[in-house]
């Protein structure tokens, strides 16, 4: 396959994206019965715990002889925050589109639940905002348009960190930085500065839980 | 832990993947279905049997793909319930038509069209991929396909849409 034909499916790719990406109504949560006392389990501890993993897959290795589901998925885990981080960018391309569409002020509201944080939106063009799952916690995932391309922003309010970590992708860089009892992870292409950006974020944000 | 502040925890925790989720979840149904009001109701009842079944979640990190699937049996399930009539692109619904409407900028909307029109089988692991974020084993897995066979329908997905969209 040639690099002119891998640019034109991926080009194809991100119109399909956007293309599929429909409006999607209000959430209206069902009237949910109540849960037997008994049958009412504990939160699980967080997928970092060694403990709950060999036990995982300790359990998985019994029930593989009948149960076809894959272990990978169901505890999945990652060695540190960056391998997490950059993993997840993999998993939504979509969000990286070159754009000048910014997203509404709703749905930033959407990406970013009072319950964790406050975002004074500034000048800068948010182009993504969805909120996601990081290490078990809900992180808001923003992108917006750098000099060099999209630059992904996670806000981790539950990730403290001591200093700062270093993101290097195969084609990205960037750092999560310690923010507050959290952090915030920026990565953009190799050429991007992401210094101003950063300021102009942390500028921004409040933690609120 | 008692039992009415287990339960507030198991409601709050719900409510946490369902916020971050509902839009997958939706979206998943909408072009599996073709329908948006059929999305709705499916999404409906895949959250009261998400609801339900909860505690058999063991690791959060793995919810986006316990509710999709979820998301795909209730979709099944409701047109097996229905027996529903295959959709004619000539006469649509209005609630089919919904998920073609144009939209704003227009540029999208023969390539909404084009996806509207392909079949299942080449749109449900087109989706996965490109909106979910799939790999072609996770996406045979959830299809019950060989790997082999998922790239096939991917690549005949892509050309259709690329052939339907240079004609217009």
């Amino acid at each position: 396959m040639t690099g002119e034909h891998d640019n034109e499916f991926r080009d194809l790719d991100l119109k399909i994206a956007k293309a599929l990406q429909i409006d999607v109504p209000a959430l209206k949560m069902p009237e949910l019965p109540a849960i037997e006392a008994d049958n009412v389990a504990t939160l699980p501890v967080r997928k970092r715990s060694r403990t709950l993993l060999w036990y995982a897959l300790a359990a998985s290795v019994v029930l593989a002889v009948s149960i076809t589901i894959r272990t990978n998925d169901l505890f999945r885990s990652y060695d540190s925050l960056p391998d997490e981080v950059l993993a997840h960018l993999d998993h939504e391309p979509w969000a990286l589109q070159v754009t000048d569409e910014a997203v509404s002020d709703e749905r930033l509201a959407r990406a970013i639940p009072a319950s964790l944080a406050s975002y004074e939106r500034g000048a800068e063009l948010i182009t993504y905002a969805q909120p996601c799952i990081i290490n078990g916690n809900t992180v808001p995932h923003l992108v917006v348009q750098g000099q060099y391309g999209p630059v992904t922003i996670l806000l981790m309010p539950e990730e403290r960190i001591a200093g700062a970590l270093p993101l290097d992708g195969e084609t990205v860089k960037g750092v999560i930085i310690p923010f507050g009892k959290g952090s915030i992870a920026f990565i953009g292409s190799r050429e991007e500065p992401l210094e101003s950006i950063q300021e102009k974020v942390i500028n921004s944000v409040t933690w609120t839980t | 832990m008692n039992s009415s502040s287990a339960e507030g925890t198991r409601r709050q925790r719900f409510d946490s993947l369902v916020t971050v989720f509902h839009q997958d979840m939706y979206r998943f149904a909408a072009w599996l279905s073709r329908d948006t009001a059929v999305a709705e109701d499916v999404v409906q009842e895949a959250l009261l049997r998400a609801w339900k079944s909860l505690d058999s979640l063991r690791d959060d990190a793995a919810a986006k793909h316990w509710l999709l699937t979820i998301v795909r049996r209730e979709n099944a399930r409701y047109f097996e319930r229905r027996r529903l009539e295959t959709v004619d692109i000539d006469n649509l619904t209005a609630s089919q038509a919904a998920l073609i409407a144009e939209t704003p900028d227009g540029k999208t909307d023969d390539l909404r069209e084009a996806i509207f029109r392909l079949e299942d089988g080449y749109r449900e692991p087109l989706v996965l991929q490109v909106l979910m974020g799939y790999s072609t084993d996770e996406i045979a897995e959830m299809m019950g396909l060989k790997q082999g066979a998922v790239l096939t329908r991917l690549h005949r997905a892509r050309h259709k849409l690329k052939d339907s969209v240079a004609r217009e």
